[in-house]
């Protein structure tokens, strides 16, 4: 059985998707929630759900960092405390990243030797997914943080998702290792020169979807932007074909033969259906949904969380990180 | 503890969190400004130097922070220790 602490506080649609969302993942009896968010809005849940009344949230502050030290009362800290606590094996909370980070730094702590946590995301990417972080946990570009992200990133792409020596590359505006901000252009001389790491050079905003890295790595504000963008496009393209399909009647008969495929593809592309980011680095297991996502996305969330605690995702990466010697001080 | 000793243990934690030398950390140094720290990087010191010592920063104070010197100030006023550079 795995405990996962659930932030319900600033999730755009209300804490009462989260709790749908709740009620949903333990419905397999494989997963327990503590859900912090304010009871009179979370209405009744299902055993298996247990709600721990915390009806202030911090989503909207204007420095996460401060207000996560100044609240101890908020729902976001109290859920990362409880897992600090060893009630809960997971934290989830998709009110705000920067208070996810802020909380899950200053309760939950960092692995020993990690700068700064990551925010990554595997991108469902048709036939060539590719893990793609810091998608947004933070804006500050630091040399050490991108090349410790990039180790970071493989460790949990082999540990996790599989991968056999996954190729790791820079985002940049450009493929030549001169290309980049002065941050990316050192990351990139100090990976090119690590024989520790699969380092295939920089790839442009074009190569995050052609299959040539497993894993991307850029800044948080960066991978933000992309990732939106390209939620943004894939959303704008189905929505077209969707569009068109329904344009005259002769185009609605090739849709209706063209649906199972089709269908397969959009549930291939919506967030919703993946549950999140991984907020890699953190000393326990720690997912950030989208704060848009209504009841179907947080069950998955909840769900990626269990998976990743089952999998020991934070010890094998830390132990890849640790032989890889990029750890602080080390 | 005295103060060249509570400058240094600042320098230190800012050097490795920021992965700069710890050379150009002055007390003078504004952390925004000079060092390129952030609101996380700043709490982040608190709670280690709050751990380390056995002490409490209140959060008033913490949010008053601009300079290591001021952290400084700040460890050696909760000590009852020397104060100012």
């Amino acid at each position: 059985m795995v405990t996962v602490a659930v932030d319900a506080g600033g999730a755009d649609k209300g804490a009462v998707e989260v709790a749908a969302g709740a009620a949903e993942a333990v419905r397999g009896g494989q997963i327990r929630v503590l859900l912090f968010g304010d009871e009179s809005e979370i209405g009744s849940v299902p055993q298996g759900v247990e709600v721990r009344h915390a009806p202030v949230s911090i989503a909207k502050a204007a420095d996460p960092a401060s207000a996560v030290r100044t609240t101890p009362q908020a729902s976001v800290v109290q859920a990362a405390r409880a897992v600090a606590a060893g009630e809960a094996d997971a934290f989830v909370s998709g009110g705000s990243t920067g208070a996810a980070l802020a909380a899950g730094v200053l309760h939950i702590r960092r692995q020993p030797g990690v700068h700064r946590p990551a925010l990554a995301l595997m991108v469902p990417v048709p036939g060539a997914p590719v893990l793609l972080l810091d998608v947004g946990a933070s804006t500050e570009v630091r040399v050490e943080r991108l090349v410790q992200h990039a180790h970071m990133g493989a460790a949990f792409g082999e540990a996790v998702f599989g991968m056999d020596r996954p190729r790791v590359a820079l985002l940049s505006n450009g493929e030549e290792a001169t290309r980049g901000t002065p941050e990316v252009i050192a990351a990139h001389a100090l990976l090119a020169a690590d024989e520790r790491i699969h380092f295939v050079g920089n790839v442009e905003g074009v190569g995050i979807a052609d299959g040539r890295a497993d894993v991307i790595v850029t800044d948080g504000f960066t991978g933000n932007v992309a990732l939106k963008l390209m939620e943004g496009v894939s959303s704008a393209v189905v929505e077209a074909i969707r569009s068109a399909a329904t344009s005259d009647p002769r185009a609605a008969a090739g849709a209706l033969l063209l649906r199972p495929a089709l269908g397969g593809l959009k549930d291939q592309l919506d967030p919703e259906a993946h549950g999140g980011a991984h907020l890699l680095g953190l000393r326990k297991v720690a997912v950030v949904p989208h704060g848009r996502f209504g009841a179907r996305g947080y069950s998955k969330a909840i769900l990626l969380a269990a998976e990743s605690v089952n999998s020991g995702a934070i010890e094998r990466t830390h132990a890849a990180l640790a032989a890889a010697g990029v750890l602080r001080g080390s | 503890m005295t103060r060249g000793e509570a400058v240094d243990m600042v320098r230190e934690h800012l050097a490795e969190e920021l992965g700069i030398d710890a050379t150009e950390i002055a007390e003078s140094s504004n952390l925004r400004d000079d060092l390129e720290a952030d609101s996380l990087d700043l709490y982040t010191l608190l709670q280690e130097i709050e751990d380390r010592l056995g002490i409490k920063i209140s959060d008033e104070k913490a949010a008053e922070i601009e300079t290591v010197g001021q952290v400084v100030d700040m460890i050696l006023a909760e000590q009852g220790g020397e104060q100012g550079s």
